[in-house]
């Protein structure tokens, strides 16, 4: 078959009945080959990272939004907090800054009314990440939820990235048994998730198997137990000083250490075969954005 | 007996909507306040509930096992690392210990404990259909999420069952060769897994899509009203919260361990006690409202037997003899 413009060349000329249909070249073949060639450098360059971020390390304005929503959000709370109700009640603040900060994610998401493919892709990672912490049930936080919320905050955004992990700590704990922390572990993935599409799309983070393993370390280990261990603090104790802050981070050490090793395997194993589905996904069905 | 095992809990039948205040409003009461009054009525209300909803072996296992060794954590950490307070008992190595810490410490252990009981009997009552339904309307997107992650893991599941099936008949099973094959097995069935929910998702978006979700218009169905019933509950539950709120107001429920304990609401008095009695009847509401109904059943289930063992000839005048 030839090209639609040689096609109509061709045709013209053909229907015009002209001897020498003129500028129809017919060694269209060679030309896909010349244009195929620059792709196998580009094949290489997609063995090591797995996938580029789109339009150059511009973030969306709606991400932005979020981010300054989250900055000014805080401190207010914290001021708030401090200003009216007397600063010792720890747990009324951290909780109301677990939930708010995770609120303006939400309305972001429910403002634009996301699309289903969007919305059915992101309850699927969910689900895998809820299966996932299922089926390790038996291996006290070894879990590959924090992989798959990496993962998916790489291939598919900062926003998805933030609902992914929040929504699977949220679905999850419905199965595991909620409790004043589910507030916490919401933000600390959902974060986790929006730090990794932050940073990816800004170019900082590239999507190789190394980078993905030592972003999944440190934020497992900082982000995640930087979270969870003054939160469980909060829920056991008011009084919040260095030395008890020390402690509490001394003792939970060894568990964000099983985690962030948890999360660092997953991701070793899994990141390039994930990744390589989600951005087949992505072309078959295009769902990739402008 | 059987019959009763096979209906519902009362409260459970109740709209979300209320099922929901209720649980938020009582735990949230429950872990701002540190009142000892409020902690161990509330403690009662959560026990007695528990035990009617999951059987009082399942309720007093976990809480021994899990539960109470936290408790006892909990309540030795605050002493042995605050100093507050003014009635000194003796010297750790890390400091003097105070009768204030103690009683905080375990005042603390019992709020997590208290929380973690209330919390296990919402995840009984609000079962993700009623979540889903309740905040369909305010985050129709995000409850879509939550009942397709719901929907989506017995699925994989499911999936699993035949993609396993299909590579055991290729000889490709978990159970052939050694570890090292039997891994690699392994992965290939997750991979295959995952590559089928991505683009079972898709599909079902396409499918979604074509049946017009999202759409102006639309509604959704669900089973829930808001019945005469509801109403009732829940005018009564905001009358007696209102009278906690005005007793709160008033620093009946004050409670102060640092650096002296100070506890409102004592000596008794009337307001005191009508506080107190409005909270205890809020946090036994759900048992009182299952028992009640409990016993109504029973009755009405008496004089159906009855009726039924009448002989034909007396049934006519209803059971009495003429």
């Amino acid at each position: 078959m030839l090209r639609e413009d040689k096609l109509d060349t061709f045709l013209d000329a053909f229907l015009e009945g002209r001897e020498n249909p003129p500028k129809v070249d017919l060694d269209f073949w060679e030309e896909a080959e010349k244009i195929r060639q620059p792709e196998k450098e580009r094949f290489w360059d997609y063995q090591e990272i797995l996938t580029a971020p789109k339009g150059k390390g511009k973030l969306p304005p709606r991400t932005i939004a979020s981010v300054f929503l989250i900055l000014i959000l805080i401190p207010v709370i914290i001021f708030g907090g401090i200003r009216y109700w007397d600063d010792r009640k720890y747990l009324k603040v951290s909780l109301a800054i677990a939930f708010l900060s995770t609120v303006p994610f939400f309305m972001v998401f429910e403002g634009r009314k996301p699309q289903t493919k969007e919305l059915l892709t992101i309850s699927v990672l969910a689900a895998i990440a809820v299966a996932g912490r299922a089926a390790f049930f038996m291996v006290p936080s070894f879990k590959p939820v924090a992989a798959v919320v990496i993962i998916s905050g790489v291939c598919f955004g900062a926003e998805a990235g933030f609902m992914v992990g929040a929504v699977s700590m949220l679905a999850s704990n419905m199965l595991f048994g909620q409790g004043p922390w589910t507030p916490w572990q919401m933000f600390a993935m959902g974060i986790i998730g929006f730090l990794a599409g932050i940073l990816f799309q800004k170019g900082w983070l590239k999507a190789r198997k190394g980078s993905l393993c030592i972003y999944g370390f440190l934020a497992t280990l900082f982000i995640y137990g930087g979270i969870m261990n003054p939160a469980s603090l909060v829920m056991m104790s008011y009084a919040i000083t260095k030395k008890n802050l020390l402690a509490i981070y001394i003792s939970g050490l060894p568990v964000d250490f099983v985690h962030a090793s948890a999360t660092v395997t997953f991701l070793f194993l899994a990141a390039r075969p994930m990744i390589e589905k989600l951005e087949r996904i992505k072309i078959k069905y295009g769902m990739i954005q402008e | 007996m059987n019959q009763n095992q096979k209906r519902a809990d009362a409260f459970s039948q109740c709209h979300p909507a209320v099922n929901f205040f209720y649980f938020m409003a009582v735990i949230l009461i429950s872990m701002f306040t540190s009142h000892p009054v409020l902690l161990g009525i509330s403690f009662l209300g959560a026990l007695c509930y528990a035990i009617r909803l999951r059987g009082w072996r399942q309720v007093i296992k976990f809480n021994l096992l899990f539960t109470l060794p936290a408790m006892v954590v909990v309540a030795f950490i605050n002493p042995t690392f605050n100093h507050y307070g003014v009635t000194f008992l003796f010297y750790l190595k890390t400091g003097p210990v105070t009768l204030e810490a103690i009683v905080y410490g375990v005042v603390l252990a019992s709020m997590l404990f208290i929380a973690i009981l209330w919390f296990s009997c919402y995840n009984e009552v609000m079962t993700t259909d009623k979540f889903v339904y309740l905040f369909g309307r305010v985050i129709p997107a995000l409850s879509l999420v939550f009942s397709m992650v719901f929907r989506f893991v017995p699925h994989f599941g499911a999936q699993l069952n035949v993609i396993r099936s299909g590579q055991k008949a290729l000889g490709r099973d978990m159970s052939n060769g050694n570890l090292l094959r039997k891994i690699k097995y392994g992965i290939t069935i997750l991979s295959i897994l995952i590559t089928w929910a991505l683009e079972n998702a898709i599909e079902t978006s396409d499918s979604m899509r074509a049946r017009g979700y999202g759409l102006k218009g639309r509604t959704a169905f669900s089973i829930f009203h808001f019945d005469r019933r509801d109403v009732k509950v829940s005018v009564f539950l905001a009358g007696l919260m209102s009278i906690c709120i005005i007793g709160f107001r008033q620093g009946i429920l004050f409670a102060q361990y640092n650096p002296v304990i100070k506890i409102g609401g004592f000596p008794l008095r009337i307001q005191s006690v009508s506080v107190y009695l409005a909270w205890g009847i809020i946090c036994l509401f759900p048992v009182l409202m299952g028992v009640l109904e409990d016993l109504s059943f029973r009755r009405l289930e008496k004089k159906a037997n009855m009726e039924r063992s009448l002989p034909w000839y007396m049934k006519q005048t209803g059971g009495q003899l003429p």
